[in-house]
């Protein structure tokens, strides 16, 4: 029984080899995916580098500043930036269209700079030389291209009931063929599986690798069945590729882009500047941390002189004004990330709402799949978003804590009075040590995959159907 | 009057096979969705404005009713700047996902603050959005192609074409004709709910007609390859499937090849330099001035604003007009960067433009999107809207600051506000 499902997948080889057609389209497949993995990484890894660069280059600029008031560091702030995941080299995922950096400072929640995209010719807002939209848009036409005429062309030439009168099985003949065109999508996965090794070189878990690529044989599984099922169940070549064609618009190009234009229709995001009037709105109740005189803090004053059993300001051991910026510093946090989670959550509500479309067309689950997995999906940003904040919030306080405890309240007050108090009014630059190093690391294993068990059972919901599809085909050919 | 005839004959027998009606619906409904989406996308955009404007507002009232010097008050109050969507902007959102559209800026360094983007959700901007310009850019030539790539294979196969030539009167008419009903219809498929949109938003009438004749030419374009194609001896001995997946091919290539290689071909050329060394050389600049002598900034700044040359004096070690002073000139250090970043923008959109003449579909979404004003210029105009109004700001604040001009609400009355019309009234539906 084997070897007659064997003999078919042969026999199919055979045939495409003869038909020029079918062997360009491989060899097109699989050049094209060997590019972009080629241009991908090359690029990947000139940005991961220059980002790393950049990362190092700011940190020490923020511990080579000299002796200065604390809160003027405050002010400088400091920069970082998101370095890519290993696996973006073939899933680049959002990463084109988020800002790559943040400038941190005190007070302020800014959001990232730099998007890839806005720096492009515009050329790559439909498609791009990417491995993932290679493997995701173009792999399921060349399947396509390769096998829409599989039975429908023994139809055609009637052949069909020869090779029946043969004693050969229907289900045979069947995964014979569809065996045949999975293979030839395989290959188009090869540059995929290589690129894969790499990025396992790179700091990748094998664990998510894996998973990946075993991921996308997934898809080439569900596009094959589609190919098959479609051709078994036509008459005529003809009509087998029409509606092949057909299925691949909807599915590849229409679906995904509906499912985005109806969560931005369904779900709108009031985005971030409106997200920022709401923020002033509570932190005008809040107090101005700059002017420590601000009746908000008059409270923070009168627990601080029961504490220190004083009357005065200038009694207190520790410096007011410090202890003020890092009181409101704190308030201040808190409301802008009630606003920044909310943000973040109305952002992902939109995604969900797109990746919901996964049930309609395999495309839209692969990606999800694909991109969380890779780790360049929208919930990966929000990540370094929140790692970013928190990089900031810390050496901000940290900053205000040495305000506070390494320079007296008389020194500070009279910083704007000459030279020699100016003077007096800073701290010692080893200070800046508070500073710690940021690096932007994927997300864990387990993380990765449970946020991706949604599209995984999207997927095998995709080839339950094929599968499905399959039983009615060879029940309507008999 | 004989292709009059001609072409009601094959409209009364084009319009009995289904599977043409069901294309057709399928094609009204997607150009249906396309505009209802841009256009629900383009009123939210209105209405943001509209409450951001009132939100601005109040905010500013607030924080100007604590201020006691005009320096603090600068300090403090953030200014609302907006690129309301143009009445055609629902059919081509082009670059207004990734491209700021709304911008709170104030008087401290403009380089610091200008790259901050309110984008879009960048996961819906990576899969794109489904709108009426890509329905036409993308997805026309495929509807071209399934619609008429069996036209002559089709009546091969089913043996009725020897007969059809023979009694046509004449061959090139008879296919020319079939062609013209198919893609009339589809063009009054996919036009008609943009034309219905478009006079709900009040376009222009010369837009509309602009954005039409765009469609047209990319739809004949296509209809004109198939037709050619279909008509050589090659496609004679090939089948419907064969002759479509050439012209797929053909599509394939000048969709997605094109585009991708020019891009990266553009990149290479034009160099640009990395943003985050333009705000890393402003910082910079602006925290250096806190330690150095006053004269550093005053150096930097009197060669461009001579008319202050008197007024430097200073009784502390910090004043307003010092401080805005070495902003300005945190502005001027990073300015030469900046201007190659923005020229570089400006220059990898001019080749994408030249390049998008080997790219039919490229070149119909920047037509479209250039009619919509929503292309790349239109944002980089924007930004500059942006700039001019932040000088006029520093036009507003310098003299006050430096005459040291005592604090009164009556002037700030005078604050210069950034204003761009934003509803398009009847009498007047010349979108500015």
């Amino acid at each position: 029984m084997n070897s007659v499902i064997n003999q078919i997948t042969r026999h199919e080889w055979r045939y495409w080899h003869r038909t020029k057609l079918a062997f360009s389209v491989i060899l097109i497949g699989t050049l094209l995916t060997i590019i972009s993995v080629m241009v991908n990484t090359q690029s990947m890894q000139h940005t991961a580098h220059e980002r790393e660069h950049l990362q190092q280059s700011s940190e020490a600029q923020f511990l080579d500043q000299p002796d200065r008031h604390p809160h003027r560091m405050v002010h400088y702030g400091h920069y970082v930036f998101r370095t890519p995941s290993p696996l973006s080299i073939i899933e680049p995922g959002v990463d084109a269209y988020t800002g790559t950096a943040i400038f941190l400072e005190g007070h302020k929640q800014n959001s990232a700079m730099f998007a890839d995209q806005r720096q492009a010719s515009g050329m790559t807002r439909f498609s791009s030389l990417t491995p993932s939209f290679l493997l995701q848009v173009l792999a399921p036409l060349f399947i396509i291209l390769i096998g829409y005429a599989s039975v429908t062309r023994e139809k055609e030439a009637g052949t069909l009931n020869i090779i029946f009168t043969q004693g050969v099985n229907l289900r045979h003949l069947i995964i014979g063929k569809y065996l045949a065109i999975v293979s030839c999508g395989l290959m188009m996965l090869l540059p995929l599986i290589v690129a894969g090794i790499w990025a396992t070189f790179d700091g990748e878990s094998i664990f998510i690798t894996g998973s990946f690529v075993i991921g996308y044989v997934f898809y080439i599984l569900i596009w094959s069945g589609i190919v098959i099922a479609v051709s078994a169940l036509s008459n005529k070549n003809s009509v087998s590729f029409a509606v092949l064609i057909a299925i691949w618009i909807a599915f590849c190009i229409l679906l995904p882009r509906i499912g985005s234009s109806t969560a931005a229709a369904l779900a709108p995001s009031p985005g971030k500047l409106e997200a920022d009037f709401a923020v002033l709105d509570e932190l005008r109740k809040l107090g101005d941390g700059h002017n420590a005189a601000d009746p908000a803090f008059e409270q923070l004053k009168k627990n601080l002189f029961t504490q220190y059993n004083v009357d005065k300001i200038e009694d207190l051991p520790i410096n007011f004004r410090g202890t003020v910026a890092q009181y409101s510093e704190k308030k201040l946090t808190d409301v802008l990330n009630i606003f920044a989670e909310k943000r973040m959550q109305e952002e992902l509500a939109q995604a969900k709402i797109s990746r919901l479309f996964g049930w309609l067309t395999p495309t839209t689950a692969m990606r999800s799949f694909s991109m969380i997995m890779a780790g360049t999906s929208l919930e990966t940003h929000h990540r370094f978003l929140r790692e970013a904040e928190k990089l900031r919030f810390d050496f901000v306080q940290s900053l205000n804590k040495v305000h506070q405890d390494s320079l007296s309240y008389q020194a500070d007050a009279n910083r704007y009075k000459n030279a020699e108090t100016a003077k007096m009014a800073r701290v010692d630059a080893k200070n800046w040590q508070v500073l710690s190093s940021f690096s932007f690391e994927p997300d864990s294993e387990i993380t990765r995959l449970s946020r991706s068990f949604p599209y995984i059972i999207q997927l095998f919901f995709w080839l339950v159907a094929i599968g499905f599809i399959f039983r009615i085909a060879i029940r309507r050919i008999r | 009057m004989l292709l009059f005839s001609n072409i009601t004959r094959e409209a009364k027998f084009l319009f009995k096979q289904s599977y043409l009606l069901s294309l057709l619906s399928i094609v009204f409904l997607l150009s249906t969705f396309a505009v209802w989406s841009g256009i629900s996308e383009s009123n939210s955009q209105l209405s943001t404005i509209e409450r951001l404007q009132e939100k601005d507002t109040i905010d500013r009232k607030n924080v100007l009713a604590n201020q006691t010097s005009f320096g603090s008050a600068a300090y403090y109050s953030f200014h609302l700047t907006y690129s309301p969507p143009s009445a055609m902007a629902f059919a081509a959102m082009g670059q207004r996902d990734i491209y700021p559209w709304k911008h709170r800026v104030r008087m401290l360094a403009l380089e610091g603050q200008i790259y901050e983007t309110d984008a879009d959700n960048p996961e819906l901007s990576f899969l794109g959005r489904f709108d009426f310009a890509f329905l036409v850019s993308v997805l026309l030539p495929l509807f071209v192609i399934l619609l008429l790539h069996d036209l002559r294979s089709a009546e091969r196969e089913s043996g009725r074409y020897d007969l059809l030539i023979t009694t046509a009167r004449k061959q090139q008419r008879l296919w020319l004709s079939r062609a013209s009903v198919l893609c009339l219809a589809l063009v009054g498929a996919l036009l008609l709910p943009f034309i219905i949109g478009a006079l709900t938003t009040q376009a222009t009438l010369a837009s509309i007609g602009l954005i039409v004749l765009v469609v047209l030419g990319h739809l004949l374009f296509w209809m004109f390859l198939t037709l050619s194609y279909t008509a050589t001896n090659r496609a004679a001995k090939q089948n419907s499937a064969h002759i479509a997946s050439v012209l797929l091919s053909i599509w394939l290539v000048v969709t997605i090849l094109i585009p991708v290689v020019t891009d990266i071909i553009i990149d290479k050329l034009v160099e640009s330099p990395n943003g985050g060394d333009i705000v890393m050389t402003q910082r910079e600049a602006v925290n250096a001035a806190w330690d150095l002598p006053f004269s550093a900034t005053w150096n930097e700044f009197l060669p461009t604003h001579p008319q202050w040359q008197e007024k430097t004096q200073m009784d502390s070690l910090f004043a307003w007009k010092w401080y805005y002073a070495f902003q300005q000139v945190g502005d001027q250090k990073a300015s030469a960067l900046s201007k190659t970043y923005r020229n570089a923008i400006l220059k990898k959109d001019a080749m994408a433009g030249n390049f998008s003449y080997l790219s039919p579909a490229m070149m119909t979404q920047r037509l479209m999107s250039s009619i919509a004003k929503t292309n790349t210029i239109a944002s980089m105009e924007y930004e500059q809207k942006i700039r001019n109004y932040h000088q006029k700001l520093r036009d507003f604040y310098y003299p006050l600051l430096f005459n040291e001009t005592e604090f009164n609400y009556q002037i700030m009355s005078e604050l210069p506000q950034f204003s761009e019309q934003i509803k398009i009234s009847k009498n007047d539906k010349e979108n500015s």
